[in-house]
């Protein structure tokens, strides 16, 4: 096999990880190669829209489980490769050096057992500071089950080292991966936590859980989310929608992923890490699933009308944040400037806030931007929905009379 | 007459000029680059200034963020940037540390905006910048950048790459800068002659293959990728200058 088909066959089946951030690491150069960057920098965008910034492979597709979901599972009948330590170093040296990576994510499947893994990955990623001195950034997965010495010897190696909760709850997951089972996971995640310090995953720890394969409700998900970065510190929980790679028959069959679903799980993770929301305030109970048509937030927001219009010149910080179109660094703006001047609506231009969706539930001293007697749900709603250009298209397209 | 004040194409130069005019309340009409070709009612006017370097160094002690962001909206290709930090540097001297938080002056959010693109656009091409090994084992890569992001990119991969030479070409600006491992040298294309010889295609052919694989087909989103990677960029960009290729 030659290395162009290793690598191909060994990124294709580390593509469904969604983590590629690079952040979050000070990593300085030690007179080798590379140093991490740290807001992380993205080197190209795959035809998916999606950054590439690490060069994301598994050292090897062969695994002993049989997890349903996965395309690497013991009984699918697909090409088996697998790395060499020194493979994985020249590939990631040469592409450093040239600019087309900022380091590696090294994932694996499972061989032998999951220390037998682990020790295969330490050894890798040992060559690579060591031999080759290269002080780039590098994502680790940890190997579920793997033991806590080997666990420590990793994580003092990498920038992030993360593993995943796959499924939002562990009835879902008995089902779909019978051999992995959530406390092995969440037993790495707290090790990690209680270690984490400078020299120890300075970039912190991450998560991916797939949506859409079993039958959890958004308010399950972000339940699960909300519970995992008070517990874990973790710095991201990755929604990855679900791709249909294997047919099974406790698999859904889905024509399309659900990507607007994943979509308002990022929204609603941005708002419970940066906006000060809860759970509570964005779902309940009798409204269990992000509306399709409104994000998150405007959703919120119109919910809870009678909170609203917020005055810009005097509500605080988290009052302006509940307001769509003002997010964290517009909110930050409009605090440090008005201690100079009344800002007026030409000039939350200026400061980035998107008039076209904060216009509704905003008044700049005193003054509503629109009539008052507008100032009603079904107004807001209609008009926030019409300005979303997809749904626009959509309907342009339900009104022709010779469709297809 | 319209009064067009002319300097060297220097951030220092400029500066001598914008405090020399400050100075005197002299309001110019424009400030121009030595090639500006005045129309019937300006002039241009040279007025031959010495470089003061210690401008630089009492704004850097005293108000060094609003230096940088006069650095960068220097090294942007709005046309009228010198206007722009010309006012900047008028009303630095009346709201001192205050005057980043006076978004409603027109001079204050137009430099904001501009230094954020010029930032904005290194911090893209410390990604998207793909080197080449020529055979004396020299990095080399072309870039074409809207503003004159060349030395910002430089002091990266001083830091990133130090024990390599390496040679970044900006086309747009006719700039190299060129590393010795221990210097960065910035030196107008006239005067240089380069020997592009590169070494074998194996990494790059590996990196695209890699690059072909990564896409997610059932998640295809072509428009999304542009929003990040502009059309621009791509001819200097090895593996989407192969689907360019693809494509047609």
């Amino acid at each position: 096999m030659t290395l162009k088909e290793k690598l191909t066959i060994l990124a294709d089946s580390a593509k469904y990880d969604a983590s590629c951030s690079s952040s979050g690491s000070t990593r300085k150069n030690t007179g080798g190669l590379g140093n991490a960057s740290y807001s992380g920098i993205c080197h190209s965008f795959a035809s998916d829209g999606r950054c590439i910034s690490l060069l994301k492979i598994l050292m090897t597709n062969c695994c002993i489980y049989d997890c349903k979901y996965c395309l690497n599972r013991k009984s699918n009948n697909i090409k088996r490769a697998i790395f060499t330590p020194e493979e994985i170093c020249a590939i990631t040296i040469n592409f450093y050096r040239r600019n087309y990576i900022e380091g590696l994510f090294l994932s694996s499947g499972i061989i032998k057992s999951p220390d037998y893994t682990m020790e295969l990955m330490i050894k890798t990623i040992t060559l690579l500071r060591t031999k080759y001195h290269f002080n780039g950034y590098i994502h680790a997965k940890a190997i579920p089950g793997a033991s806590e010495p080997l666990l420590k010897k990793l994580g003092k190696l990498v920038d992030r080292l993360s593993a995943n909760i796959e499924l939002p709850t562990s009835a879902s997951l008995k089902l779909l991966a019978p051999n992995k089972n959530d406390n092995a996971v969440t037993k790495i995640m707290a090790y990690v936590k209680n270690n984490h310090s400078k020299y120890y995953v300075p970039a912190g720890q991450s998560t991916q859980m797939i949506i859409g394969a079993t039958k959890e409700t958004d308010l399950d998900i972000m339940a699960k989310s909300e519970s995992l970065y008070k517990s874990y510190n973790l710095k991201r929980v990755f929604y990855s929608a679900y791709i249909p790679v294997n047919h099974d028959k406790l698999l859904p069959t889905l024509q399309t992923p659900p990507l607007k679903r994943e979509n308002r799980l990022y929204q609603a993770d941005w708002l419970l890490r940066y906006y000060g929301f809860t759970v509570n305030d964005i779902l309940s109970p009798d409204n269990p699933n992000f509306n399709l048509l409104l994000d998150p937030k405007a959703d919120y927001a119109l919910r809870h009308l009678a909170e609203f219009p917020k005055e810009i010149n005097t509500a605080n910080y988290y009052e302006l944040l509940k307001v769509p179109g003002i997010g964290v660094t517009s909110a930050k703006r409009i605090i440090k400037s008005r201690a100079y001047f009344k800002i007026t609506f030409n000039d939350l231009k200026k400061m980035g806030v998107v008039l076209k969706r904060a216009k509704y539930f905003i008044t700049c001293n005193n003054r509503y931007c629109l009539d008052k007697s507008l100032f009603k749900k079904d107004f807001i709603e209609s008009n926030l929905i019409l300005e979303n250009p997809q749904i626009h298209n959509s309907n342009l397209t339900q009104l022709s009379l010779f469709h297809e | 007459m319209n009064k067009i004040y002319i300097y060297e194409d220097t951030f220092l130069n400029l500066l001598t000029l914008i405090a020399y005019l400050t100075q005197y309340h002299v309001t110019p009409t424009n400030i121009k680059t030595s090639n500006y070709s005045p129309n019937l009612f300006e002039e241009n006017i040279t007025l031959n200034l010495k470089n003061n370097p210690k401008i630089i160094a009492y704004l850097k002690e005293n108000y060094s963020y609003p230096l940088k962001i006069m650095y960068y909206v220097y090294l942007s290709s709005d046309t009228n940037k010198e206007l722009i930090i010309y006012y900047f540097y008028l009303n630095l001297q009346k709201y001192r540390h205050q005057l980043l938080n006076m978004r409603n002056l027109k001079c204050v959010s137009a430099s904001l905006k501009i230094s954020h693109y010029v930032q904005n656009e290194a911090h893209k091409l410390k990604g998207f910048i793909r080197f080449t090994e020529l055979t004396n084992k020299v990095l080399y890569a072309k870039v074409n950048p809207t503003n004159n992001v060349l030395i910002i990119l430089a002091n990266h991969f001083k830091k990133r790459l130090p024990n390599e030479y390496w040679i970044i070409h900006d086309e747009n600006h006719h700039l190299l800068s060129i590393y010795d491992k221990k210097n960065i040298y910035l030196i107008n294309e006239k005067n240089l002659q380069l020997n592009l010889q590169s070494t074998s295609t194996t990494y790059e052919d590996l990196w695209c293959a890699f690059y072909d694989t990564i896409g997610i087909k059932e998640r295809k989103n072509i428009r999304c990728q542009m929003n990040f990677m502009p059309k621009k960029y791509w001819s200097n960009i090895i593996e989407m200058r192969n689907q360019n290729e693809k494509s047609n």
